[in-house]
């Protein structure tokens, strides 16, 4: 998957979980940008008396870099605060739920929006914004969306911003991925799997039908471009952003036990997760080091680009598909450093590798989500994205319905190699290898307007 | 986030799960010999009178201790108080 639970600690703090990001020019409004930072992984929608929730003890940032220094030039803050109504129910809601204020929801939250500039200065830009609840289920909120409609917020100063319960919209199979390498499509051309299968198997979304918390800011692109551009080039410099996201929590935590309300938490922020672009912790960096990885800022990726240039996926796949990646192993044992995935994820992709096109940030090795945000909405987007000549899309930065999983093992098994070194033929099987889902197999529908993802699935049909 | 954030590397670097902490209130009588503070850019640096305050001892053998107040790290030696207190402890 994207994120989720993708490295050991990490993992056993879900609330602080970042799970996917994403970050695309807005096709409801092409003059800001669009970025969505879900945490709070696989969540079951039955999940009563106790629904989910972001952590009142979690700072949830979202970051933009503007200059290429991987260091923040725009960060905007999110910070939750819970409110109980009525301390003598056991409910979430002792009654429908009809409105944000409505007397018979319990357990409500809250949420400040903060801008933090490239010099440090915070700007508090809203201090209260209400959650949508979870969607516990018909009986309890007969008109789900409308209440999710009245959550999105517009601020004085421009941006749009929304906070909250949603459908997860990664499509991804992690039964078979995680069992081996299997790709269901391929099943039977697995070293293990062909003694097993001899037919092509059907890949399965292991998170259709479970929910995230989401935060959703739309912004002007004025105000993210470096110089403030309302119009750029796509070959200016400035034109390209990159964005990461970021949770943490406060350095030290004193319990009390039963005096609940005289618990400590003091210090500095320690960051606990970081999530730029999709699979580059989970997949490229090796277990021991993904936590470090989590507490580290993207100016300091260089020290993980070794993995990048030498990913243990590429090396596992000739042996994984006996005899379908024979390009790939000679690659490999030539020990070639991969020039193409360190742009794809670490530098950007400069120009003249792809027609008409860049995305790079300049020399520094970081893992940031890069969006060139001259380049327009797709009007028919692909879910292939870039591979598929489709400029406005993964990685450059990344539409919900990309299918990331399935470009990046393209990448990996050396179809962009391709792209800085034209000596190399890629292997057949690495133009025709993917997972074998799509956006479809959401089941949740994406809205067509801010915040884009689907309707959270309910607990009274999804039990 | 700040940039001072950022380049706080040993800060970052540390386990919140590793942090041993010795839970105090303010009004700890010792000179300050080093000081690192620590701040992050909208962690507001409100007054934190009466507010508690955590003092974990990270190396008893030179006295250095982390004050940690409010949204802030400060560091601080002594020796003499790290010895009253693994003396309290009986360590």
């Amino acid at each position: 998957m994207s994120s989720h639970r993708e490295a050991p600690e990490i993992s056993k703090d879900p609330v602080a979980d970042s799970s996917d990001l994403y970050a695309f020019v807005s096709p409801d409004d092409p003059d800001t940008v669009t970025i969505i930072a879900n945490y709070v992984p696989m969540q079951l929608p039955a999940s009563g008396p106790n629904f989910f929730e972001f952590g009142d003890d979690v700072l949830y940032e979202i970051h933009i870099d503007s200059n290429g220094d991987a260091r923040p030039d725009l960060t905007y803050q999110f910070r939750f605060r819970t409110e109980l109504r009525n301390n003598n129910t056991f409910l979430y809601n002792t009654g429908q739920i009809k409105s944000l204020d409505d007397p018979n929801w319990n357990r409500r939250q809250f949420y400040s929006v903060t801008k933090v500039d490239a010099h440090g200065k915070s700007t508090v830009l809203h201090s209260k914004l209400p959650c949508p609840p979870c969607n516990v289920g018909k009986i309890s909120i007969p008109d789900y969306e409308k209440l999710a409609s009245d959550a999105v917020k517009k601020l004085k100063t421009g941006e749009k911003v929304f906070a909250g319960q949603r459908a997860d919209a990664f499509f991804v199979d992690l039964g078979s991925i995680f069992d081996l390498g299997t790709l269901r499509p391929f099943q039977d051309k697995h070293l293990v799997g062909k003694t097993l299968f001899n037919y092509a198997g059907k890949a399965v979304n292991a998170l259709d039908k479970l929910n995230v918390h989401s935060i959703a800011i739309q912004v002007p692109l004025a105000a993210v471009r470096r110089g403030g551009k309302k119009a750029v080039r796509g070959r200016d410099p400035g034109a390209v952003i990159g964005i990461w996201t970021s949770a943490s929590r406060r350095q030290v935590q004193v319990r009390q036990g039963d005096k609940k309300n005289a618990d400590v938490e003091v210090g500095p922020q320690v960051q606990v997760s970081r999530l730029g672009n999709p699979l580059f912790n989970e997949v490229i960096v090796p277990m021991a080091q993904k936590d470090l990885w989590n507490s580290l800022s993207p100016a300091e990726d260089k020290r993980f680009a070794g993995f990048v240039e030498k990913p243990e996926l590429a090396s596992l796949l000739p042996v994984l598909y006996p005899g379908l990646f024979d390009n790939l192993a000679k690659l490999n044992k030539a020990k070639t450093p991969r020039a193409d995935l360190v742009a794809i994820l670490l530098t950007g992709i400069p120009d003249g590798l792809i027609k008409d096109f860049q995305n790079t940030t300049g020399a520094t090795k970081a893992d940031m989500l890069r969006l060139n945000t001259a380049v327009p909405p797709a009007k028919d987007p692909k879910a292939f994205g870039l591979l598929a000549g489709d400029l406005a899309g993964f990685p450059n930065g990344r539409r919900i319905e990309d299918d990331v999983v399935s470009i990046s093992i393209r990448a990996i098994a050396g179809v962009t190699f391709a792209l800085v070194d034209q000596t190399f033929k890629p292997d057949a099987a690495a133009g025709l290898v993917e997972q074998g889902l799509s956006i479809k197999n959401v089941s949740s529908k994406l809205l067509k307007k801010f915040p884009f993802l689907g309707t959270p699935f309910d607990g009274f049909d999804n039990p | 986030m700040s940039r001072v954030r950022y380049g706080s590397r040993a800060v970052n670097r540390l386990s919140r799960r590793r942090v041993l902490a010795i839970a105090a209130t303010a009004g700890v009588g010792v000179s300050v010999a080093g000081v690192t503070g620590l701040s992050l850019a909208g962690e507001t640096a409100a007054k934190d009178d009466g507010q508690p305050l955590v003092i974990s001892l990270r190396d008893a053998s030179k006295g250095t201790f982390d004050i940690f107040s409010g949204g802030s790290k400060t560091t601080l030696t002594d020796k003499k108080l790290a010895a009253r207190l693994l003396k309290a402890v009986k360590r």
